[in-house]
C-alpha cells in the first residue's frame, strides 16, 4: 500500500469512529427521522382539537357568516349579557365581545389567563377579516358579495423576452426554491464549519504533537498534505452519503411513503439543473474549506492556537451564511449577485439565486469555473506554503506566524 | 558514508550552522554536542532533508542525501512527538508501515523492541496516558523499529531514568552491532563519552572540532590526577605543575599544566610508600566541552 493510502487510510479510520463524528451524523439523522415522522410527532405532542371561542354578539346583525370557524377555532354565539358569561369564565374558555361603532365592530377579548400570541393573533385576523366585510355589508350587500370584493385579485402572467434569462420560473416555484436553498445553505454553512474545524485540529495537533517531524522523515510533505485533505473530504462525503441515503429511505418508508410524496411535491419546483449545481457547489465549497484549513492547521506551533487561525475564515463564513439569510427576504438584490461569484461564499448564495431569481444558466458556470479555479489555483498556494510552515514553530497572531514562516523558510 | 562539506544555514539575519563540515563512516557511532541554539538541530534537519541548506553539501555514499530511500533514515525529534490518542502498539505498528515494512515484519519488530522495554503492560494504552519516560521509551522504537541504515537521535536520553538509560544504552550498541550508523546529540556528556567513536563540538553553528575522541582528548594531554592523600588542598597546590586543586569527598582532583609533572608529583606523594590512590587520565568530555564552549573560549 502507497504511504498516500497508509495516511489517508488511517486519519480517515480515526475520525470516522470517532466520537464526534458519529454523535454528530446521528444528529443529522435525528433531524431528518423528525422531519419524516413530524406529523406523528405533532399529534402526539400537541392537542389538535379545535377550541371554542364563545361569541357574545350585540351588533344587532347577524355576524355568523363573517367569523368562520377553523381546524384550531369554532366560534359559537351565544344570547347571554357578557357579564354573565365574564363571571363564569373558565381556565381555558375564551369569550369574544362584539359590538358595533359608527358601522366599524368593536371586539373585546375576555381569556382567564394571557392568551398564547399565536392564538391571539388569529383570532384578531379573523375579526380583522369580518371587519371588513361587515363595513362592506353596510352598503346593503350581501355576504357573498362582500366576499368576493374583498377577494378578488387580478389574473397575471409574467412574460420575459430575454431568452437568455426566460426559465420560465412561476413565482411559487421561485418561492419554493428560495426555501429549499436556505435548506441547502444551512446544510453547506454547517458542512464547512465542520470539517474546516476538523481539518484544522487534525493538522494542528499533529504539529503540535511533533508526531509530523517524525512522519516527515519518511514522507513528503505533499504526501501528507494530499492525505489529510483526500482522508477529510472522504469523510464528508460520507457522512453526505450516509444522511442521503438515510433521508431517500426514512422519507420512502415512513407512513406508505406520503412523506416522500411530499418532499417530492416540494421538490417538483426545482429542476435537476438546480440540483447538479446545488450539488457541485456543496462538494466544490467543502474542498476549497478543506484545503485552506490543512494550510491553516499548519501555521500553528500547537493545537490550543487552532482557534486563532480558525476565527478569520469563520468569519467569511458567517459572512457569506447571513448574506444568504438576507436572500432569502430579497435574493433579487446586488449583494446577493456579487456574493454568488465569490469563490468562499458563493456555495451558499448561488443555489438561492438560481432557484429565486431568473439568472441566466451561463452566470452559474461561470461561477462554478470561478469556484473550481480557486480551489486549483489554493491547492497549488497552500502546498507551496504548506512544506514551508509544516516544520516552523512561531508565535504571535496569524500574520505574525505567516511573517515568521515566509522570513525562516525563505 | 554521511558527508557535510562547508554546509551553511542562514536565515534572513542570522546564519545557524557556519560552514559545518565532518564525516561518518559506516556503522560508527557520532556525537553532535553543543550548548541550546547551537545549530544541532538545524543540522538534523538538513541532512534529513527537511530544510534546505543555504550553501554546501550533504551526501550519503557520495550521493545527495536528498536522492535516497527516505526508508534507510530513522529520527528522533528532540521535542517528544507521538499520536497521543494512538494505543502504543497501533501507532508502532502504523509507523512502520509508513516507513516501507510488511505488516507482519512491523508486528515482529513492535513484539521485540516492546519486550527489550518493557512496554508489554502498555501496548494497548493510549500513548496520553503513559508516563514521560515511557511515553519517550515508544518514541524511541519508533524511530528504529524499520532497521533504518541511518538513524539521528536528538536527545535521546532525556527525561529517561538511570535504568531506562541503561536499556536505551544498550539499544543503541544493538543497533550499531546490526550495522545502523547513529549521530546523536546530547547534553549529558558521559553518555557521548561511552558511546561515540567520533564526534564534532558545535559553538553558535560552526565546528569547533570535528574527529576522533581520542584525538580530541589527546589535544589536552592526561592533565587530570586523582588522589587519596593525607596531605592538604594547599600542600598540593604547591607542587610543581600542578595549577588547580579541587577536593572531592576524601580525595582532590589535581589539574596538571603538563602530564610530564605527575611522575614527580608521584615521588613526593608517594614517599617511596604504599599510596592508596593516584590516578592519572585524560580530562573528562564534560571538562573539554567547558573548556571549549565556555564563555573564555570564543
Amino acid at each position: 500500500m502507497s504511504k498516500f493510502l497508509i495516511l489517508m487510510k488511517t486519519s480517515y479510520k480515526q475520525k470516522v469512529t470517532s466520537k464526534s463524528f458519529l454523535f454528530g451524523t446521528l444528529l443529522y439523522l435525528l433531524v431528518l427521522t423528525g422531519a419524516a415522522f413530524w406529523p406523528q410527532i405533532s399529534a402526539a405532542l400537541f392537542n389538535d382539537e379545535a377550541q371554542i371561542v364563545t361569541v357574545v354578539n350585540e351588533t344587532g346583525s347577524d355576524l355568523q357568516e363573517l367569523l368562520i370557524s377553523s381546524d384550531d377555532f369554532i366560534y359559537t354565539f351565544v344570547d347571554t349579557n357578557i357579564d354573565d358569561v365574564t363571571k363564569n369564565i373558565g381556565k381555558d374558555d375564551i369569550t369574544l365581545h362584539i359590538t358595533d361603532e359608527n358601522g366599524v365592530l368593536s371586539a373585546n377579548l375576555y381569556s382567564f389567563d394571557p392568551l398564547p400570541l399565536n392564538d391571539e393573533t388569529a383570532i384578531l385576523s379573523t375579526l380583522d377579516y369580518a371587519n371588513k366585510i361587515y363595513a362592506v355589508q353596510q352598503l346593503n350587500l350581501t355576504a357573498e358579495d362582500a366576499n368576493n370584493i374583498l377577494n378578488a385579485v387580478p389574473m397575471t402572467k409574467t412574460t420575459v423576452l430575454n431568452e437568455d434569462v426566460n426559465n420560465n420560473k412561476s413565482e411559487g416555484a421561485k418561492s419554493a426554491g428560495v426555501w429549499i436553498s436556505y435548506v441547502v445553505g444551512v446544510i453547506i454553512f454547517a458542512f464547512i464549519m465542520t470539517y474546516l474545524t476538523m481539518i484544522i485540529t487534525e493538522v494542528a495537533s499533529e504539529k503540535g504533537s511533533r508526531a509530523l517531524e517524525m512522519l516527515l522523515v519518511s514522507i513528503k510533505p505533499t504526501t501528507h498534505f494530499n492525505a489529510k485533505i483526500a482522508a477529510i473530504f472522504a469523510l464528508a462525503l460520507t457522512q453526505g452519503a450516509v444522511i442521503g441515503l438515510y433521508g431517500f429511505t426514512v422519507f420512502n418508508f415512513t407512513g406508505d411513503g406520503q412523506a416522500m410524496d411530499v418532499m417530492q411535491t416540494i421538490f417538483a419546483d426545482v429542476s435537476s439543473t438546480y440540483m447538479f449545481f446545488t450539488l457541485a457547489f456543496l462538494i466544490g465549497t467543502v474542498l476549497l474549506y478543506v484545503i485552506i484549513g490543512a494550510l491553516f492547521g499548519s501555521l500553528v506551533a500547537k493545537v490550543e492556537e487552532a482557534n486563532q487561525v480558525m476565527s478569520p475564515i469563520m468569519m467569511v463564513t458567517l459572512a457569506g451564511f447571513y448574506i444568504m439569510l438576507s436572500g432569502t427576504f430579497n435574493p433579487d438584490t446586488l449583494l446577493i449577485t456579487i456574493s454568488s461569484f465569490i469563490p468562499l461564499i458563493s456555495g451558499m448564495v448561488l443555489p438561492l439565486r438560481l432557484a429565486g431569481t431568473d439568472m441566466s444558466i451561463i452566470e452559474a458556470w461561470i461561477s462554478l469555473g470561478i469556484l473550481m479555479t480557486s480551489i486549483i489555483v489554493l491547492y497549488a498556494m497552500s502546498l507551496s506554503f504548506y512544506k514551508r510552515a509544516v516544520l516552523t514553530y512561531s508565535t504571535g497572531g496569524l500574520l505574525q506566524k505567516i511573517k515568521t514562516i515566509l522570513k525562516v523558510t525563505s | 558514508m554521511l558527508k557535510l562539506e562547508n554546509v551553511v544555514k542562514r536565515y534572513k539575519d542570522f546564519i545557524a550552522v557556519d560552514h559545518l563540515s565532518f564525516d561518518m563512516a559506516r556503522g560508527e557511532i557520532f556525537g553532535l554536542i553543543g550548548q541550546n541554539g547551537a545549530g544541532k538541530t538545524t543540522t538534523f534537519r538538513m541532512i534529513l532533508d527537511l530544510q534546505n541548506t543555504t550553501e554546501g553539501t550533504i551526501t550519503w555514499d557520495g550521493k545527495p542525501i536528498k536522492s535516497i530511500n527516505r526508508d534507510w533514515l530513522g529520527y528522533l525529534p528532540e521535542e517528544r512527538g507521538i499520536f497521543p490518542t494512538m494505543k502504543v502498539e497501533e501507532q508502532l505498528l502504523y509507523l512502520g508501515e509508513l516507513r516501507g515494512m510488511t505488516k507482519r515484519d512491523a508486528k515482529e519488530q513492535v513484539n521485540f523492541w516492546i519486550e527489550r522495554f518493557e512496554l508489554e503492560e502498555k501496548r494497548k494504552d493510549k500513548a496520553e496516558t503513559l508516563s514521560k519516560g515511557n511515553q519517550q521509551k515508544v518514541q524511541l522504537i519508533a524511530s528504529f523499529l524499520h532497521r533504518p541504515k541511518f538513524l539521528i537521535l536528538d536527545e535521546p536520553f532525556s527525561g529517561l531514568d538511570p535504568v531506562n538509560k541503561d536499556l536505551l544504552k544498550h539499544a543503541i550498541l544493538l543497533l550499531k552491532e546490526r550495522g545502523t550508523t547513529i549521530l546523536f546529540s546530547s547534553h549529558q556528556m558521559e553518555n557521548v563519552e561511552e558511546l561515540c567513536d567520533h564526534l564534532c563540538i558545535l559553538k553558535r553553528g560552526k565546528s569547533l572540532f570535528a574527529g576522533s575522541l581520542l584525538d580530541l582528548k589527546k589535544q589536552y594531554g592526561k592533565v587530570k590526577l586523582r588522589v587519596r592523600t593525607n596531605t592538604t588542598a594547599s600542600e598540593l597546590a604547591l607542587l610543581p605543575g600542578v595549577h588547580h586543586v579541587e577536593q572531592v569527598r576524601d580525595e582532590f582532583i589535581l589539574s596538571l599544566q603538563d602530564e610530564q609533572h605527575a611522575k614527580a608529583i608521584f615521588d613526593v606523594l608517594s614517599g617511596g610508600q604504599f599510596i592508596e590512590k593516584f590516578s592519572l587520565d585524560y580530562l573528562s568530555l564534560d571538562d573539554i566541552f567547558k573548556l571549549k564552549v565556555g564563555a573564555h573560549d570564543v
